[in-house]
């Protein structure tokens, strides 16, 4: 029932339902839970951090010094350089922002090419009653292989190297988001206006685009956002294994790789990078983990 | 029922695999010598004309056969690299198993028990905790400070784990694989447990005076254990992925190192078999898990 539905409604009537509304609203209750808005409050510093990299990075990511190779942290030789210098002397403060950048990037182009193709996948089996059994059987299939194994193979066939690694990463991403673009759209194909909407002579484009698509896509992007932290664990692994991003690309997966022969005499240069994916992907499984709880009525009580 | 599509895709990726071999088959078997009419003859006899869904049908028949070709690297047979291969990966998963699902178990049930409690939340942020960190970074740093401390090996397998070799090198890579798999599992018990914790029959149990542990564990924790069994079985592939990187680290001699090897070094041949096995080796996991859930459940046996 709607509030038009209700004439009789006092203007008090219609402010405590506003305040009720803004209450329950799904940020308000994260804000509510303290781990989830810290994470959230990490997220949008190290977001920032990441898209400003050019602009706030103190050093060049790439210019090496081999006088200062392997500096520690906070040592004499490298006093400019707050997080000591790798094995190249390259400064670790501007490796890491530039290593963020790439990581989230391949990451979010990832999940928006897979996420996308898997929306259009659900929607098309949700909207299309036909399609529904097979390209569920697809999803299925997709989802039931470890997502490590389509990096693997694609690693193979097209070759190591970035565009293989997002390749990988976006067919792993297309599944679970095809589901659930599924579920939400069939909740609202049930709704009357879909009925009124193919009455008044839509097409099924319009239909799909106009009433499924713009009704389900803050469900699917925040179940995207979920994904992220899968997409960027995965891709750091599989750039760790020199199946990704290569040297000297300052992306944190290789970069824990590239110093990992280094651990026994400069253990910041492989730690360092490590650390940052781990801080990235604990505050996004922290957010996801709240967003569902927000989301699913029946954990609420 | 989901297996025979995946296997033809999988088997797919591994005949395509083979087509991008940057050197023409034909040419290798004729040798430098050969004019361009014998290589013509022979391109003839491998096949290599066929239309492509021809020659992937006559690789279909080559794989039941178990011929996977041979590796352009050591230039032994596939199936032969793999069979070295296979032993040591299966020992690991099991021996990271073997510790790491026990106590997911006991800490989501502790938790459960104690919803709520400091217990339960320090359980659980553990447990997230366990689902983020990468799992080459729990290994550098087992490397580092144990291994390189000397208390434990940390380079290849020294021997099968019932020597005393064996079972020292084994440590160190199950505690690195097994770091990450003890959180997902504790997390599903808790949640399972809390809705069984909540059924009827729990109740009933009750009801009769069984004590406190009696219920949890003879009531609830066996009804809890298949949601949790299908999560074990769902993260095999996550767990696969994991015994990848820890193999590649440890100098393990494990299928996934070998595939990573064969990648780098485009042994296509190999890269191909040792995919091949991999998929086929979690679809094999799959269907024991299926079998798991009749024995939990026999109303899944009926049904």
């Amino acid at each position: 029932m709607t509030d038009a539905a209700l004439p009789l409604q006092s203007e008090a009537d219609q402010r405590a339902i506003a305040a009720i509304r803004r209450k329950n609203a799904v940020w308000r209750r994260i804000l509510r839970d303290p781990p989830a808005a810290i994470a959230a409050l990490f997220l949008i510093v190290i977001v920032g951090a990441a898209v400003l990299a050019p602009w706030i990075a103190p050093f060049d990511p790439y210019a090496s010094n081999m006088r200062l190779r392997l500096c520690p942290i906070g040592g004499a030789r490298c006093p400019d350089f707050l997080l000591g210098a790798d094995n190249q002397g390259r400064d670790m403060v501007s490796r890491i922002l530039f290593g963020l950048r790439a990581t989230l990037g391949i990451g979010i182009v990832a999940v928006l090419v897979g996420g996308g193709l898997g929306a259009l996948i659900g929607l098309s089996a949700a909207y299309f009653k036909r399609l529904d059994q097979p390209l569920m059987r697809l999803v299925d299939v997709l989802l039931s292989f470890p997502s490590i194994l389509f990096g693997l193979a694609i690693a193979a066939v097209m070759g190591t190297g970035l565009f293989s690694l997002v390749v990988a990463l976006s067919i792993a991403s297309i599944p679970s988001i095809a589901r659930i673009a599924r579920g939400a759209a069939q909740s609202i194909m049930q709704q009357e206006y879909m009925e009124a909407g193919r009455a008044v002579g839509l097409g099924d484009g319009a239909l799909i685009w106009r009433y499924l698509a713009l009704n389900c896509w803050p469900t699917i992007l925040i179940y995207m956002t979920l994904q992220l932290g899968q997409a960027i664990l995965l891709g750091a692994a599989l750039s760790f294994l020199g199946l990704g991003a290569q040297p000297p690309t300052a992306e944190l997966g290789s970069m824990a790789a590239d110093g990992r022969k280094f651990m026994s005499i400069a253990p910041h240069v492989s730690t360092l990078p490590c650390a940052a994916i781990f801080l990235v992907v604990l505050a996004f499984n922290v957010l996801g983990d709240a967003l569902r709880d927000a989301l699913d009525p029946k954990l609420r009580q | 029922m989901i297996s025979l599509p995946v296997l033809l895709g999988v088997l797919l990726i591994g005949f395509l695999l083979l087509q991008v071999v940057p050197t023409d088959p034909a040419t290798v078997v004729a040798g430098p010598t050969a004019t361009k009419a014998e290589v013509d003859a022979i391109r003839n006899d491998l096949g290599l004309n066929q239309p492509l869904w021809v020659q992937f049908g006559r690789y279909l028949g080559r794989v039941f056969q178990l011929d996977l070709g041979r590796s352009m690297i050591s230039n032994r047979a596939v199936v032969d690299e793999i069979a070295l291969t296979l032993w040591p990966t299966v020992e690991l998963m099991l021996a990271c198993l073997i510790w790491a699902v026990p106590l997911g178990i006991t800490l989501g049930t502790l938790a459960a028990r104690r919803r709520g409690t400091v217990i339960d939340r320090a359980i659980m942020a553990l447990s997230v905790m366990g689902v983020s960190v990468p799992v080459f970074w729990v290994g550098l740093l087992l490397i580092q400070y144990v291994g390189g401390a000397g208390l434990l090996p940390f380079q290849g397998r020294n021997g099968p784990i019932w020597t005393a070799d064996g079972f020292l090198s084994i440590i160190l890579p199950a505690v690195t694989l097994g770091a990450v798999f003890v959180g997902p599992v504790a997390r599903m018990t808790r949640t399972s447990l809390l809705e069984t914790l909540g059924a009827d029959y729990v109740r009933t149990a009750r009801a009769k005076g069984a004590s406190d542990w009696r219920v949890t564990v003879r009531h609830a924790l066996r009804n809890a254990m298949i949601p949790v069994v299908t999560l074990v079985g769902l993260q095999i592939g996550f767990l696969l992925g994991g015994s990848i990187v820890t193999e590649t680290m440890f100098a393990w001699p494990g299928v996934g190192r070998m595939a990573v090897g064969a990648i780098t070094s485009s042994d296509f041949p190999l890269a191909q078999g040792a995919i091949l096995i991999l998929a086929v080796g979690f679809m094999a996991i799959n269907l024991a898990v299926d079998v798991l859930y009749a024995y939990l459940d026999p109303r899944i046996a009926r049904g």
